[in-house]
């Protein structure tokens, strides 16, 4: 699994130095790897499982930023920048992670420049996905939009974008995706059951089927 | 930003103080054969959101506003860049299209390098590649703030004065 792993693809010797400092270790289902605001101990590479990626507001509203996948590594830039971390990661499915200490991982980037260049690599794809959340929290206009626009990326991600009815398992709850998309979850399944009557999508188990994908682009592009 | 261009960057006073800047000198010394100064009058963008990323912009004067724009054409400021950081850094890194636009804001002079001499400059020169990590970091630091301020502090009504 390792080759298609951003992180992960490193020349022996660089793998050989991160075996030394890795802490392998397995956590459960709804596990806080780190906490928004703590000082950074290191990074976290997931190997197995997903892990829920978001930040708090002071009233406690929260917001998720992304679902991380596996060959990602997370805590990153703070463990880079010494600043606190700047998410709170939570895993939603019993996952297998490697720890590295901070110290250990600053000193691994000195001596391996392989590594330095796929961590600039992984920083590059993050500062994406952000700006990306930027654009869609802060030029959409309506919590539909920002919907539409969500499932079309789900529905791009599994290869089933090309097929005229695309199909996408559903693994977030309605509170989670208001989350995602900075709206309530009333909202968002007020907003479920106005595309199913409209024949838009259409729910089959956990199961979501895009019968009209033309419709929802065009919810998604303006409103 | 009428004295004359500054050419190489060995004799840059503001060096020390800049992050990226600051290299031991042969790393300058490969930096300084391939980068190319500009001088940009205000007004210039630098780069496009959504254009494939055709290199950086190091920032040696001048400020430049970043922004991004939905496709009805409403923008958003993420914010202002000062002298000294790079810009265009992570879309040149991973290939993808320039996440913002860059417009300068004075008279800029900017050293423009290309992605492929970028990518090379940084496997020749582990000092420079751990500054490009740090530079990174710190990008995503303020972004993640600018999407707490967006996505959390503030009511639609008040964040609207914001668009423009």
């Amino acid at each position: 699994m390792r080759v298609d792993r951003i992180f992960c693809d490193l020349p022996t010797s660089a793998l050989q130095a991160f075996e030394n400092i890795k802490y392998a270790t397995a956590y459960p289902k709804g596990a806080v790897l780190f906490v928004e605001g703590q000082a950074p101990r290191g990074i976290f590479v997931l190997c197995k499982g997903r892990v829920k990626l978001s930040i708090c507001a002071t009233d406690g509203k929260t917001l998720i930023l992304k679902i991380a996948e596996p060959g990602e590594v997370l805590g990153l830039s703070a463990t880079v920048s010494g600043k606190p971390y700047e998410l709170t990661a939570e895993t939603i499915d019993p996952c297998q992670v490697n720890f590295v200490k901070r110290e250990d991982f600053l000193r691994f980037l000195k001596d391996q420049p392989d590594a330095c260049f796929k961590v600039a690599e992984q920083l590059s794809d993050k500062y994406n996905n952000a700006c990306h959340e930027v654009r869609s929290l802060g030029l959409s206009h309506s919590a539909g939009e920002k919907l539409a626009k969500l499932l079309l990326e789900w529905s791009s991600k599994n290869g089933e974008a090309a097929k005229q009815e695309p199909r996408l398992k559903m693994a977030l709850t309605h509170e989670e995706i208001a989350q995602m998309i900075g709206t309530s979850r009333e909202t968002v399944t007020r907003l479920f059951a106005d595309l199913k009557k409209r024949q838009i999508v259409q729910s089959k188990g956990s199961t979501l089927v895009i019968r009209n994908k033309a419709a929802l682009k065009l919810i998604a592009s303006n409103n | 930003m009428e004295s004359a261009i500054q050419q190489s960057c060995f004799e840059c006073v503001l060096r020390p103080d800049r992050l990226f800047c600051d290299l031991p000198s042969d790393a300058l010394e490969a930096f300084d054969l391939i980068k190319s100064l500009t001088l940009y009058p205000r007004g210039t963008i630098l780069m496009r959101e959504g254009q494939p990323a055709r290199g950086v912009f190091v920032l040696c004067q001048g400020r430049a506003k970043l922004s991004v724009c939905s496709e009805t054409g409403k923008r958003l400021t993420l914010r202002i860049a000062g002298p000294g950081e790079v810009l265009g850094l992570s879309a040149s890194l991973s290939s993808s299209p320039y996440e913002v636009t860059a417009e300068t804001l004075d008279n800029a002079q900017v050293a423009v390098v290309k992605r492929k001499d970028l990518l090379h400059f940084l496997r020749d020169h582990r000092e420079a590649c751990l500054q490009v990590v740090h530079l990174l970091s710190q990008d995503l630091h303020t972004a993640y703030d600018r999407v707490r301020s967006i996505g959390l502090g503030r009511s639609r009504r008040s964040r609207a004065p914001r668009l423009h």
